[in-house]
C-alpha cells in the first residue's frame, strides 16, 4: 500500500517531464544500438559485396522456415507489448499483466526456436571453430558467412534475453499497481527497447536468410 | 574528511560524510569528484608509462627496456591516456559538476545512470589493471589486425574488454548530458543563451553516442576472431585488415574530437572571464562546435593513407580533413579577437587558456600538414604525427583541463589556491611541453618512425631534449597536486563568485548546496555579459557581479 | 479504438514478411537486395511509428530515432568510396 501520492523524482518538475525525459533517454540509447548492430551489418555487407557467390551458397543452408517463424513471433510480441502499454493508459491493471505475460512467453518461444535452430546448425556442421565442415560447393569465405550468422543472431539473442528480464521486472511492478494513467513511463521505455529488438530481426532476417536464394 | 570541511557552511560536501553516502551518491557534484579521483589515478599510470618511454629513448641503443616491454609501454600509455584519462577528463569531472549548475537544474536527467557509469568505468579500469599486471599488450592502442588477432602475444582480449566496457560508461555519460541539456534548462535559458561550455559538452556527447557503438562492435569482432580463430579480419582466411581500420577509425577519429571539444568549451569560459569581454561571435562559435562534431565523422581515412585504401577515397578524406580545420580556425580567430581590447588579467586559468590557444594552433596547423596526402606519405607513422597529436591532446586538452580545474576549484571546494604557485605551474607546463614535443616534429621530419625502441645515434640530441622537457612537464603536472591539495586544508575561504564571472554556477554558494540553488534561477541575460571598459559584468540571472 | 490500429499494423507486418520471403525467390538479380532492404525499411518504419508511438510528445523523439540510421549512411557510404574504387583486390 502506498502511503502518500507518488511524486516525480526530485530533479523533475512533474510526471510529464519525467516521462518525456525517460522516453528521450531510451531513444538515444536505441540510436547507439542502431550503430552497434549497424556496424556489424556493415561488416557483413562488405564481405557479401566481396564474396557474393560464396555467401549465397552458404546462406542457402540457413533455416529459412525457422527464421521466418521467429520473425512472426517477434512481430506478434511487439503487438502484445504495445497493448500492455495501452492497458496501462486505460488503467486496466489485469490486462497489463496478461499482455506482458504473453510478451514474455513469445520471447521465450523465440529463444526456444533459436535454440532448436542452433542444434540443427550443429548437426549440419556449420558452426565455425567448433565443427565446421566445408560443404560441396562452398568456397573459402563460406565459413565467414556462418561466423556472421552466429555473431549476429547470438548478440540479438542476448539483447532479447535482457528484454525478457526487463519485461519480467515490469510485471513485478505492475502486480504492485505501479502503473497508472498518471505515470507508466517505465513500461513505455521497456516497450521501446522491446520493439527495437524486434526491429533488429527485421534487418537480420533478410540479410541472413533471404539473400542469395534466387 | 571533517578537517576539509571544518569551516565551510552546509553544502554538498558536508551534507553526509559516510563512505556509503559517497559511494552511493546520486549527486552529480559528488560523482564528479569520484570521477576526478579515478581519472587522476589513471593519469599517473599513463604518465608512468610515458616516463619510462622517455627515459628509455635517451639512449639510441635502447637498453633500458627490452623491445617487447617497450611495445607494451607505449600500448599501455595510449590505452590508459586515451580512454581512461583524456576522454573522461573534462566531461566526467567538470562536465558532471557544472552542467546542471550552468543550466540552472537540480541534477542531471538520470542521476542513477550517472553513478552507474562511474562503476562501469572502474570495472573497465579493473580489466586494465588486470592486463597490466599480467604482462601487458604490445599491439599499440590501435589494435591493428592481424597483429592483434593472430600474432600478438599479450592480453589483447582483456584490453579489448576493458575498452569495450569503458565505452558503456561513455555512452551513459553522453546520453545523460544530451537529454539533460535538451530538457532541463531553467526558464529563460534558451539555446542561444547557453554557455559555450554547455554547447561543447552537447557536441561532445553527440559524438560519444554516435561513434562509441561502432568501436564496441569492432573490438567485439577482434575478441571473437582472437578467441575462436575465425578470419573476420585475417587475409589468410578471406578477411580484410583494412575493414578493421575503417571501423576502428570511424570511432577513433571522432574520439579525438571528444577529447578536444570540451577543452574548447572551457577555453571560451576562461577567455571571456579574464578578458572581461563577451566571446566574439558567439553564434559562430556554437556553429563551429557542431560543425567540428559532424565533419569530424567524415575524415577517418586520413589515418589510412598509406594502408592501402584507394587513391580516390584518400582524396576525399584529405579534402574533408582540410574542411574540418575551418571551424577550428574560426574558433581560434574568435578567441584571439575576444582578447583584443579586453581588460586582461593573467590569472592561472587564463595562462592555461592562452597556452591552449598557442599550442592548439601549432597542433592544428601540423594536422593540415599530415592531412596532405603527398606529405603524409613521408610523415605517416613518424614522430611528426606523434608530436602533432600530443600538441592537440596534451598542449590542448590537458592545458584546458588544468585551466578549468583551477578556475572552478573555488566553486567545487570552497577554497582558494595559491595564485603564485599556480601561475608558475602554468608557465612551467607551457615551457616543458614545448621542449618535450617540438623536437619530435624535427625527428619526424628527419624520418624517425614512431613505436621504435632504438634509433640512429645522430638523432640522439632531439630525444635528449624531448626527455629533458618531459621531466620539466612532469614537475609542472605534479605541482598542482601539492598546492591544490594544500588549499583544501589551509586555503582561504572562497566566496560565491571570486572571479566575478557571469555563469549561473557562480550565483550559488561555494561549494554549492546539495540541491544546487536555493531558488530556481530565471535567466534573463546572454552569457558573457562582461564590460571591458570597467570590468563589470551581469550574471545570466540579471544580477550585477 | 487504439487496439485496432495496432492489429492492422501487425497484419500489414505479417503480409510484408510474406512478401519478403516470396520475393526472395524471384530472379531479379541486383534488385534483390534493394527489394529486401526496402521491405525491411518499411517494416522498421511501421515499428517505429506505430508500435514505438513516435508521433506524440516530445517531438524530439523523431530526431533521436532517426539519428542512428542516418549516421550509418556515413559509415557505409564513405567506406564504400574506398571499396568501390579499389583495384586488384585479391580474392580469399
Amino acid at each position: 500500500m502506498s502511503e502518500s501520492a507518488p511524486r516525480p523524482a526530485e530533479q523533475f518538475a512533474d510526471f510529464a517531464q519525467q516521462g518525456e525525459v525517460a522516453q528521450l533517454g531510451m531513444f538515444v540509447f536505441i540510436a547507439t544500438e542502431v550503430l552497434f548492430f549497424g556496424g556489424l551489418v556493415f561488416t557483413y555487407y562488405i564481405y557479401r559485396h566481396l564474396y557474393g557467390a560464396e555467401f549465397a551458397i552458404a546462406g542457402r543452408d540457413a533455416k529459412l522456415m525457422l527464421g521466418a517463424i521467429n520473425a512472426a513471433i517477434l512481430l506478434t510480441s511487439s503487438l502484445t507489448m504495445v497493448l500492455a502499454i495501452e492497458a496501462a493508459a486505460a488503467d486496466r491493471q489485469r490486462a497489463i499483466l496478461r499482455w506482458l505475460a504473453l510478451t514474455v512467453a513469445l520471447g521465450f518461444l523465440f529463444l526456444g526456436v533459436k535454440g532448436w535452430e542452433y542444434v540443427t546448425d550443429y548437426r549440419d556442421h556449420v558452426v565455425p571453430a567448433v565443427n565446421f565442415l566445408m560443404k560441396p560447393g562452398y568456397g573459402g569465405p563460406a565459413e565467414l558467412f556462418w561466423v556472421f550468422y552466429f555473431i549476429a543472431t547470438g548478440i540479438h539473442a542476448i539483447h532479447l534475453t535482457i528484454g525478457i528480464g526487463a519485461v519480467l521486472a515490469m510485471m513485478r511492478f505492475a502486480r504492485r499497481g505501479r502503473f497508472t494513467p498518471v505515470y507508466y513511463a517505465p513500461l513505455e521505455v521497456v516497450g521501446l527497447y522491446w520493439s527495437f529488438v524486434d526491429c533488429v530481426w527485421l534487418f537480420l532476417f533478410p540479410a541472413l536468410y533471404l539473400l542469395g536464394r534466387s | 574528511m571533517t578537517t576539509l570541511t571544518a569551516d565551510l557552511p552546509a553544502s554538498y560536501l558536508t551534507k553526509e560524510q559516510t563512505i556509503a553516502s559517497w559511494l552511493l551518491t546520486t549527486d552529480h557534484k559528488r560523482i564528479a569528484l569520484l570521477y576526478f579521483a579515478s581519472i587522476t589515478a589513471f593519469f599517473f599510470i599513463g604518465g608512468f608509462a610515458a616516463t619510462l618511454i622517455r627515459l628509455h629513448l635517451v639512449n639510441p641503443a635502447g637498453t633500458l627496456l627490452q623491445p617487447d616491454m617497450y611495445n607494451r609501454m607505449f600500448t599501455m600509455h595510449g590505452i590508459v591516456m586515451v580512454w581512461f584519462f583524456l576522454i573522461p577528463s573534462i566531461p566526467n569531472t567538470l562536465g558532471n559538476f557544472l552542467v546542471p549548475l550552468m543550466i540552472g537544474a537540480k541534477d542531471l536527467a538520470f542521476p542513477r545512470i550517472n553513478l552507474a557509469s562511474w562503476y562501469v568505468f572502474n570495472l573497465a579500469g579493473l580489466f586494465v589493471l588486470y592486463f597490466l599486471f599480467m604482462g601487458g599488450v604490445d599491439t599499440g592502442w590501435t589494435f591493428y589486425t592481424p597483429l592483434s588477432t593472430h600474432y600478438a602475444n599479450g592480453y589483447v582480449v582483456a584490453a579489448a574488454v576493458a575498452v569495450f566496457i569503458n565505452g558503456f560508461s561513455s555512452i551513459m555519460t553522453g546520453l545523460n548530458f544530451v537529454v539533460t541539456i535538451h530538457r532541463m534548462r531553467a526558464p529563460g535559458m534558451v539555446w542561444m543563451r547557453l554557455p559555450l561550455f554547455i554547447w561543447a559538452i552537447y557536441a561532445t556527447s553527440a559524438v560519444m553516442l554516435l561513434a562509441t557503438p561502432v568501436l564496441a562492435m569492432t573490438l567485439f569482432l577482434v575478441g571473437v576472431e582472437r578467441t575462436a580463430g575465425v578470419g573476420i579480419f585475417d587475409p589468410a582466411l578471406g578477411g580484410d585488415p583494412l575493414l578493421f581500420q575503417h571501423m576502428f577509425w570511424f570511432y577513433s577519429h571522432p574520439a579525438v574530437y571528444i577529447m578536444i571539444l570540451p577543452a574548447m568549451g572551457v577555453v571560451s569560459e576562461l577567455i571571456a572571464c579574464f578578458a572581461r569581454k563577451p566571446i566574439f561571435g558567439y553564434a559562430g562559435m556554437t556553429y563551429a562546435l557542431m560543425a567540428i562534431a559532424v565533419i569530424g565523422f567524415f575524415v577517418w581515412g586520413h589515418h589510412m593513407f598509406t594502408a592501402g585504401i584507394s587513391i580516390y577515397s584518400a582524396v576525399v578524406f584529405s579534402l574533408m580533413s582540410f574542411v574540418v580545420a575551418v571551424p577550428s580556425a574560426i574558433k581560434t580567430f574568435n578567441w584571439t579577437v575576444t582578447l583584443h581590447k579586453g581588460r586582461i588579467t593573467f590569472d592561472a586559468p587564463m595562462l592555461y587558456a592562452l597556452g591552449f590557444v598557442g599550442l592548439f594552433t601549432i597542433g592544428g596547423v601540423t594536422g593540415l600538414i599530415v592531412a596532405t596526402v603527398a606529405l603524409d606519405i613521408h610523415l605517416q607513422d613518424t614522430y611528426f604525427v606523434v608530436a602533432h597529436f600530443h600538441y592537440i591532446m596534451v598542449g590542448g586538452t590537458v592545458s584546458a583541463y588544468f585551466g578549468g580545474l583551477h578556475y572552478w576549484w573555488p566553486k567545487i571546494t570552497g577554497r582558494l589556491y595559491s595564485e603564485m604557485l599556480a601561475r608558475f605551474a602554468a608557465l612551467l607546463t607551457f615551457l616543458g611541453f614545448n621542449l618535450t614535443f617540438f623536437p619530435q616534429f624535427i625527428l619526424g621530419y628527419l624520418g624517425m618512425p614512431r613505436r621504435y625502441y632504438a634509433y640512429p645515434p645522430e638523432w640522439q640530441v632531439w630525444h635528449v631534449l624531448s626527455s629533458a622537457g618531459a621531466s620539466i612537464l612532469a614537475v609542472a603536472y605534479v605541482l598542482p597536486l601539492f598546492y591544490l591539495g594544500w588549499s583544501l586544508f589551509r586555503g582561504e575561504r572562497a566566496g560565491a563568485n571570486p572571479w566575478r564571472a557571469t555563469g549561473l554556477e557562480w550565483r550559488t554558494s561555494s561549494p554549492p548546496p546539495a540541491h544546487n540553488f536555493a531558488r530556481a534561477p530565471l535567466v534573463t541575460s546572454a552569457p558573457y555579459a562582461y564590460n571591458p571598459e570597467d570590468g563589470s559584468a551581469i550574471a545570466q540571472d540579471g544580477a550585477h557581479v | 479504438m487504439s487496439a485496432a490500429r495496432y492489429l492492422v499494423a501487425w497484419a500489414v507486418m505479417l503480409l510484408l514478411l510474406g512478401l519478403s520471403i516470396w520475393s526472395a525467390f524471384l530472379r531479379i538479380g541486383p534488385w534483390q537486395p534493394v527489394a529486401q532492404f526496402g521491405i525491411a525499411v518499411t517494416q522498421a518504419a511501421i515499428v517505429f511509428i506505430v508500435f514505438m508511438r513516435l508521433p506524440g510528445r516530445p517531438s524530439l523523439k523523431w530526431v533521436f530515432a532517426g539519428a542512428g540510421f542516418f549516421w550509418l549512411i556515413f559509415l557505409y557510404g564513405i567506406s564504400m568510396a574506398d571499396y568501390l574504387t579499389r583495384s586488384g583486390l585479391p580474392k580469399g
